[in-house]
């Protein structure tokens, strides 16, 4: 498995893979030897190509904080599929369609104005139960489509969110 | 178990001589495998890169898991075919670790004729999965092919194993609980749509990836509806309209993540509990496989020397050692696992069939799977064998092979000829998997016998009219069709029509073992049953 680490700003994409002895840790192109062993005290002694040190690991959610040599660092498992997803925004995020066919009960936002992922734009009523549509992402709402009391069919384009700038 | 006593001499001067001619064919297979798969022209590989599309072999490293061993077959495919322009038969087939998992891939070169199913195509994906159906291995399709190639149509539309056994076959894998998941990565067309749609699982990539019967072109001459790729069958509305397509992926990274996660859910098989021990690298060193093979097909060798190059600790418990003995049987370990070997020092006599059969029965009794290693030129011919019933002896070790339960394997170590192929689990013996090395040749007689026959024939023909012939005129009839044997009996033309499932290089064959070995250990063994052996 491909996994990512982000060390400061920097991300590493890094792979485990079984040797005879150990592991092998992929980084590009290269192939590490590495070893953990758990000591009895809670510490570890990790061994990088042939090297050992002694380490602190502990683990809280998505982060790794890691005493090494007198300096502590923090990483950040980032997993592909959430980091892959983030690369590239769909464009299908850029339209906002309506997920059932109802009629619009309140509009939150109009053309032109900024909204932040979460954020209510319109609220619909739909078989006598109401649902609210949220923006799935940062961004400046483009154009509405549809106007208070409007009734609409399944997959109408209700708003458009301005297509991000690709970095 | 003890250890095989090699008795080569490995600083002889024929050792040395037989080492550099087949490292030499080596070299030269690594070549041609290396031209198979990334050797394409530059306006191909432009063209991937402005459809904003990845290599085959760029997916792959994606898709795999890193540094595990990926055993691909049948590299080699229609490398003697089409002039030598449809490389891999434009598709790339193999066995991979994808999430911790065995799977078999089947992925579309569309480097290659924009990936075009050619007829060798369609019988490499075919035998790919025949191949997860008799292993049970999940798929994982990455689809990218322009459709059938049309002016071939004949050669791979109708008929029983043509195009529509790729689609019976992932049918009958979803029946047996298989699951395949599929990643769309150009159109799918026509056909090739029905991969997608046939996949318990599938991703589709959003902008490049597609899938309809037909497309906008074709529906528009047929019905004048215009429509673009997108709104036809394109990622959002197949998998927000039509629910033909799954997962959704805004590009080819994103869906290679998604098929391994789909992956990172399957089950993991209970493999079938054989005879094992800690595996134990090969005493003597693979590499010496070099020095054993002679360098004239018509020579023998000692297979003892080869069986010592394989398997755990060089170590064989030998079967019978006394009787039969251009038949050598025993058990041995590889990877840890065992197996029983079958291999040829020489012709196949009355005893030496009766003893593989009896070897067979045992393997069958024990559930050991069995490893064929072929160096054969046939049953022995003649007045005397034929009254001793050389061919009864023949139909039973024949009989024993058809029927076995426990998985086959079959190596092709030097030379195949004749009905020995079928006593030692040729092609049509289905074995689980069956490699070939370099210098591997098969053909129904050797070539030189075939040659002199048919020139014979030709001769006595030109005879009965009066003519006496030059030995000018005999050779003119006998070089071509020599040439003609040769080339259609190497290991090469062999790998091409995709009679084995790769050539391998020699030191090789241990891992590629190890692998096959754990394949065919999803499925359970069953018990023994055979036809009538004509006593």
């Amino acid at each position: 498995m491909q996994h990512v680490f982000k060390l400061g700003e920097h991300e590493y994409q890094v792979a485990l893979s079984r040797a005879r002895q150990g592991y092998r840790l992929h980084l590009g192109e290269r192939s590490i030897p590495v070893n953990l062993h758990r000591e009895d005290d809670g510490s570890a002694r990790l061994t990088v190509n042939g090297v050992s040190e002694r380490v602190h690991l502990a683990v809280r959610g998505d982060e790794v904080f890691v005493h090494l040599d007198g300096a502590s660092h923090t990483l950040r498992y980032v997993h592909p599929l959430v980091r892959l997803a983030r690369q590239r925004h769909a464009a299908a995020e850029d339209e906002i369609r309506a997920p059932m066919p109802g009629s619009v009960v309140a509009l939150a936002v109009q053309a032109g104005q900024s909204v932040t992922q979460g954020q209510t734009l319109l609220v619909m009523e739909s078989m006598k139960m109401e649902t609210t549509i949220i923006a799935p992402r940062d961004g400046v709402v483009e154009a509405v489509q549809v106007e208070k009391g409007q009734t609409f069919d399944r997959d109408a384009l209700l708003l458009t969110l301005a297509p991000e700038k690709t970095a | 178990m003890r250890r095989i006593a090699s008795r080569l001499n490995t600083a002889s001067a024929e050792f040395r001589a037989n080492a550099e001619h087949h490292r030499r064919l080596a070299a030269e297979l690594k070549d041609k495998q290396r031209a198979a798969r990334f050797a394409r022209p530059q306006r191909d590989l432009e063209r991937l890169r402005s459809q904003n599309k990845l290599s085959v072999r760029e997916r792959l490293d994606l898709l795999l898991d890193p540094g595990t061993p990926f055993l691909e077959l049948s590299t080699l495919a229609a490398c003697e075919a089409y002039g030598g322009e449809v490389p891999g038969a434009a598709c790339v087939t193999g066995i991979g670790i994808v999430s911790g998992r065995e799977v078999l891939v089947n992925a579309g070169d569309a480097s290659v004729k924009g990936g075009a199913w050619y007829p060798l195509t369609v019988k490499k994906t075919v035998r790919a999965l025949d191949i997860a159906i008799e292993n049970r291995l999940p798929v994982v399709h990455l689809c990218d092919s322009a459709g059938g190639f049309l002016p071939l149509q004949a050669e791979l539309f109708a008929d029983k194993y043509y195009a529509g056994r790729i689609f019976r076959n992932q049918c009958l894998l979803s029946k047996l609980g298989i699951p395949q998941v599929a990643v769309v990565l150009g159109h799918c067309t026509a056909g090739g749509a029905y991969v997608p749609a046939l996949s318990d699982y599938n991703v589709i990539v959003r902008g490049t990836g597609a899938i309809f019967l037909a497309g906008p072109p074709l529906v528009k001459a047929a019905t004048g509806e215009e429509n673009t790729v997108d709104e036809l069958g394109g990622c959002d509305m197949h998998t927000s309209v039509s629910g033909t397509a799954d997962y959704p992926a805004s590009s080819e990274e994103e869906a290679i993540a998604i098929a391994r996660d789909i992956v990172g859910q399957f089950k993991r098989p209970q493999k079938t509990a054989i005879e094992w021990q800690p595996p134990e690298d090969p005493y003597y060193d693979p590499a010496e496989l070099y020095g054993i093979l002679p360098r004239d097909i018509k020579q023998q060798f000692d297979m003892h020397e080869v069986i010592a190059r394989i398997v755990d600790g060089s170590r064989f418990h030998e079967y019978q050692p006394n009787y039969g003995k251009t038949l050598v049987c025993g058990y041995a370990h590889l990877w840890g696992y065992k197996i029983g070997i079958l291999a040829n020092n020489g012709v196949l006599f009355n005893d030496s069939a009766l003893k593989g059969t009896h070897f067979i029965e045992l393997c069958n009794q024990n559930k050991t799977p069995i490893l064929f290693l072929q160096n054969i030129t046939g049953f022995m011919v003649g007045r005397e064998y034929e009254r001793r019933g050389i061919t009864k002896d023949g139909a039973k070790m024949i009989m024993a092979v058809s029927c076995s339960e426990v998985p086959k394997f079959t190596v092709m170590c030097h030379g195949s000829f004749g009905a020995g192929n079928y006593g030692m689990s040729g092609r049509a013996f289905d074995s689980r998997f069956l490699f070939s090395w370099p210098n591997h040749q098969i053909a129904v007689m050797g070539a030189e016998q075939a040659a002199n026959t048919l020139a014979d024939v030709k001769i006595r023909q030109l005879q009965r009219q009066g003519r006496t012939l030059t030995p000018a005129e005999i050779a003119a009839i006998r070089e071509p069709v020599l040439a003609e044997f040769q080339r259609k009996s190497s290991a090469y033309w062999s790998t091409s029509e995709i009679w084995d499932d790769g050539v391998l290089d020699p030191p090789d064959t241990r891992p590629a073992l190890g692998i096959a070995l754990s394949c065919a250990l999803n499925v359970p063994i069953g018990d023994p049953r055979y036809g009538i052996f004509r006593m």
